[in-house]
């Protein structure tokens, strides 16, 4: 823990040291542009990197580096400093409310330096690669000009991208990540970014300064909403799990159920690959798991025993219908049916509802879906036993992988759990019978 | 809404009109002194871009034509470099011809299309001049061209915008039971979208006269495609977070606790009330949520202490407020539902100036509906039952716009 801390204090160090060294020299060697030029793309530079923080999206990020790279762009082809003029765009772009709010010191630390560094390259590329002086709108200058613009974009993806995944690793301990994987696609957007970049660059100089609060206004609109999209998909999930965890929590032995899960499902996804959507839609299902029995008199789902097979057949039709009413959510359709499968085995067999298809294995959200229902199941405390250990719910779970489980999942879910350092249910209860008597013993001693 | 529609009129009226702006864009098109088929192509780009719809945030729909409509001007130049006003007219008259010819092709009311079509073009029109005059005016005074033609364009996208706002709340209001407030705020809502296609047709315009039709394309293309795919996800987004409170909604329905529909009635029914209230759009949007959720608590009633212990309307609506209160971003719908048992005045007190308006309307509405179906009772009976209520459990203006929509829903 505090070897961790230790790194992270030099990184941070480190990162403001060489930070303020390169801005340094590049204040005393190059000569700064024209300050409400630079003002003009500061002001939206700072403005979409806060938004962009506070909703966390690769996309948008990619864009507000073009605001920097349009800036760059026209800094060099005016013949002053690109270097100079993004670095110290970038410099602002850690001064995020949110991480004072939260008192956060290692990423605005981190970050200063390394958008320095990332823009300062970028800069340098513009100002090698664009002589002063040229005329923007002559036929071969556009290329040149634009090609300068998407060199510029390359450099400073790889640098940006290279050192976040290089820091995450080594302040967070995190060995999975490796600084290069997932680099293509970010390439592209940045690329597209570049392009954009020198042609807005090269329209400047024909037109003039009149151009750039139309350039400015759509890109701050788009952004604007797709910050406002992220908080109503965020709002979204936040709304579905508030309202199950309400729901349920009227029942002492289920409360927390749901969350559970869906944190097991989403470790599983995680160790599996899933990313983005692939991985919501498993995080949504398992919220959505349970959801039919919320419709079903609680007196039915509390009762100890077994149920008679009318008040089973009551159970599931009532399951059923709530099943219908969340799958005219377009949105959540797919999610509805890996739900309603989850009590498939891994060998076809079990029951469930649209999602389950007899002699046919699910499909692999639902078998994660059911791993992660049934160990939550084992390692919590219900009305007719206590909980019962971790090693006892994956031998259990191991025992009956290949027919009701997926052995890659239970592995997954192993796997997971040991890297995150928790520990589920009660150490003690290793024996299924004794964990029944326990409770048995508690209640009657109660009564 | 039966009975709000216009009475149809008479096919030659529309074919009167349609000829008329018909030989207004042949006029317009021999007078031009640009080139026919730059008008042409402009007059193709116009009506196609106007198929093309952008969800804005009020719901409605705005099209891309917007976007070519602000560029026209910008384009369409003689050769001194000014602004053409007979060609860019041409291309407003003959790109509303083209997308009236469209929307009748695909089957839409054949007066109110031609209309909406005519609308813009007088809209675009008005922009178009602003533009034409401003510019040069302003560069008199000394002032930077490009600059000068940039407030022309600030100047004329803003009349042009709030002019097709009002002509649209207008025109709304004729045919639809809802205040002048209300609808005004809702069209002024949509600012932002209109503003991003309005500096996307500019600065295309810009960059096509002063480098070329590809530096203009890709210029344009990235940022708005951008914005486009923003301006979707939102509303989709919007749709599903909708439909999501709605299904959560109907849980103690289909478990039986709560009559079925009810909750999607009264959200309707409150939805017009809120409107002709001339609330703003987002007090309705609030009600609209509330009204859906007003129920919600009843998911409670099936347990065991609650059966035996028995509950009050306070006990629902604040269980309710309670399970809606657990999505941080509910905080306003979970007070507003919270409220809705309050009636709005008890005898011998003041009446309570704290109640949210969304709340009384909802407590009327749900008693309305309750009455109607649950009661049976006919729509003049559940009247009754409010209009004794009134001062009393209802709040007298609530019952009086309520009033008003039972019967126009008749």
């Amino acid at each position: 823990m505090s070897t961790q801390r230790l790194v992270r204090i030099r990184l941070a160090v480190a990162y403001v040291a060489i930070g303020v060294i390169v801005l340094t020299a590049l204040i005393l060697t190059q000569s700064f542009p024209n300050v409400a030029l630079w003002a003009a793309f500061a002001v939206p530079f700072v403005y979409l990197e806060w938004r962009a923080v506070e909703v966390n999206d690769q996309l948008m990020a990619s864009s507000t580096i073009m605001v920097a790279l349009t800036g760059g762009t026209i800094f060099a082809l005016e013949g002053s400093s690109a270097a100079l003029g993004i670095a110290t765009i970038a410099a602002l772009g850690p001064l995020v409310p949110r991480d004072f709010r939260e008192r956060r010191w290692f990423q605005p630390a981190v970050n200063f330096g390394q958008l320095v560094i990332s823009a300062g390259s970028a800069g340098l590329a513009l100002d090698l690669l664009i002589p002063s002086g040229i005329d923007p709108g002559a036929a071969g200058n556009i290329a040149l000009v634009v090609g300068a613009a998407s060199v510029a974009a390359i450099v400073y993806a790889v640098l940006n991208y290279g050192q976040v995944r290089t820091i995450v690793r080594l302040a967070f301990g995190r060995r999975d990540i490796r600084p290069w994987s997932g680099m293509a696609m970010i390439l592209v957007s940045y690329l597209v970014m570049g392009v954009l970049g020198g042609f807005l660059g090269i329209v400047y100089g024909a037109v003039g300064f009149a151009v750039l609060p139309l350039i400015l206004v759509v890109f701050v609109a788009g952004h604007y909403t797709f910050a406002s999209y992220g908080e109503l998909r965020e709002a979204h999930e936040a709304t579905l799990r508030g309202f199950i965890k309400a729901l349920e929590a009227k029942d002492l032995y289920t409360r927390g159920h749901t969350e559970r899960v869906a944190y097991f499902a989403q470790l599983i996804g995680e160790d599996l690959g899933f990313r983005g959507s692939r991985l919501e839609r498993v995080r949504v299902a398992a919220l959505i798991h349970d959801v039919g029995k919320l419709a079903v008199p609680r007196d039915l789902i509390r009762k100890r025993g077994r149920l008679t097979e009318e008040e089973y057949g009551d159970l599931q039709a009532h399951a059923h219908v709530v099943e219908d009413i969340l799958a005219e959510v377009e949105f959540l359709r797919p999610m509805v049916e890996i739900a309603s499968g989850h009590h498939s085995q891994f060998d076809g067999n079990g029951y469930g509802g649209s999602g389950h298809q007899h002699g046919q294995r699910p499909a692999m959200e639902a078998r994660i879906l059911a791993v992660a229902d049934a160990f939550d199941a084992m390692t919590s405390t219900r009305s007719y036993r206590m909980a019962l250990s971790q090693d006892y719910a994956f031998d259990e779970l191991r025992r009956n992988a290949g027919t009701q489980f997926d052995p890659h999942v239970v592995e997954s879910l192993a796997r997971a759990l040991a890297r995150t350092g928790e520990r589920y249910g009660s150490p003690g209860f290793t024996d299924e019978e004794q964990a029944r008597r326990m409770a048995e013993g508690r209640t009657r001693g109660r009564n | 809404m039966g009975g709000t529609e216009p009475a149809p009129r008479s096919r030659l009226m529309d074919v009167m009109w349609a000829m008329a702006a018909a030989a207004l864009f042949v006029l317009l098109l021999i007078e031009a002194p640009g080139e026919l088929a730059g008008i042409l192509v402009a007059v193709a780009a116009l009506a196609g871009a106007s198929q093309i719809m952008v969800p804005a945030t009020s719901g409605n729909r705005l099209s891309l034509g917007f976007a070519v409509a602000a560029a026209v001007p910008l384009v369409m130049r003689t050769p001194g470099g000014a602004i053409d006003l007979v060609a860019s007219g041409a291309v407003f008259v003959g790109g509303a011809l083209v997308s009236w010819a469209i929307a009748v092709l695909r089957g839409e009311e054949a007066v109110i299309s031609l209309a909406i079509a005519l609308r813009r073009a007088v809209g675009a029109g008005v922009y178009a001049a602003i533009l034409r005059y401003v510019a040069p005016t302003l560069g008199g005074w000394g002032l930077d061209p490009d600059a000068a033609e940039l407030i022309g364009f600030t100047l004329g996208s803003v009349i042009w915008f709030l002019l097709e706002m009002f002509l649209w709340a207008f025109v709304t209001f004729g045919r639809r039971r809802i205040s002048r407030r209300y609808l005004w705020l809702l069209a002024v809502k949509d600012w932002m979208v209109a503003l991003s296609l309005l500096a996307t047709g500019a600065l295309f315009g810009f960059a096509y006269a002063r480098v070329d039709l590809w530096a203009a394309v890709v210029v344009v293309a990235v940022p708005y495609a951008f914005a486009h795919l923003a301006f979707h996800r939102y509303q989709d987004a919007r749709t599903t977070y909708w439909q999501t409170i709605r299904a959560l909604s109907r849980i103690p329905e289909v478990a039986g606790l709560s009559p079925d529909g009810h909750g999607d009635r009264t959200s309707a029914m409150a939805v017009e009330v809120g409107q002709r209230l001339g609330l703003s759009p987002d007090e309705v949007e609030d009600i609209r949520f509330a009204a859906m959720m007003h129920d919600i608590g009843r998911v409670t009633l099936n347990e065991p202490n609650v059966i035996k212990m028995g509950f009050t309307e306070e006990d629902i609506a604040r269980w309710g407020a309670e399970i809606i209160a657990e999505s941080p971003y509910l905080d306003r719908i979970a007070h507003l539902v919270r409220q809705q048992h309050h009636p709005y005045r008890r005898p011998g007190e003041f009446k309570d100036l704290e109640l949210p308006m969304a709340s009384k309307v909802i407590k009327a509405t749900s008693a309305y509906d309750h009455a109607t179906t649950e009661l049976g009772f006919s729509h003049l009976e559940a009247l009754e039952v409010l209009h004794r209520g009134a001062a009393y459990d209802y709040d007298p203006d609530v019952v009086e716009a309520l009033r008003e929509i039972a019967d126009a829903n008749l």
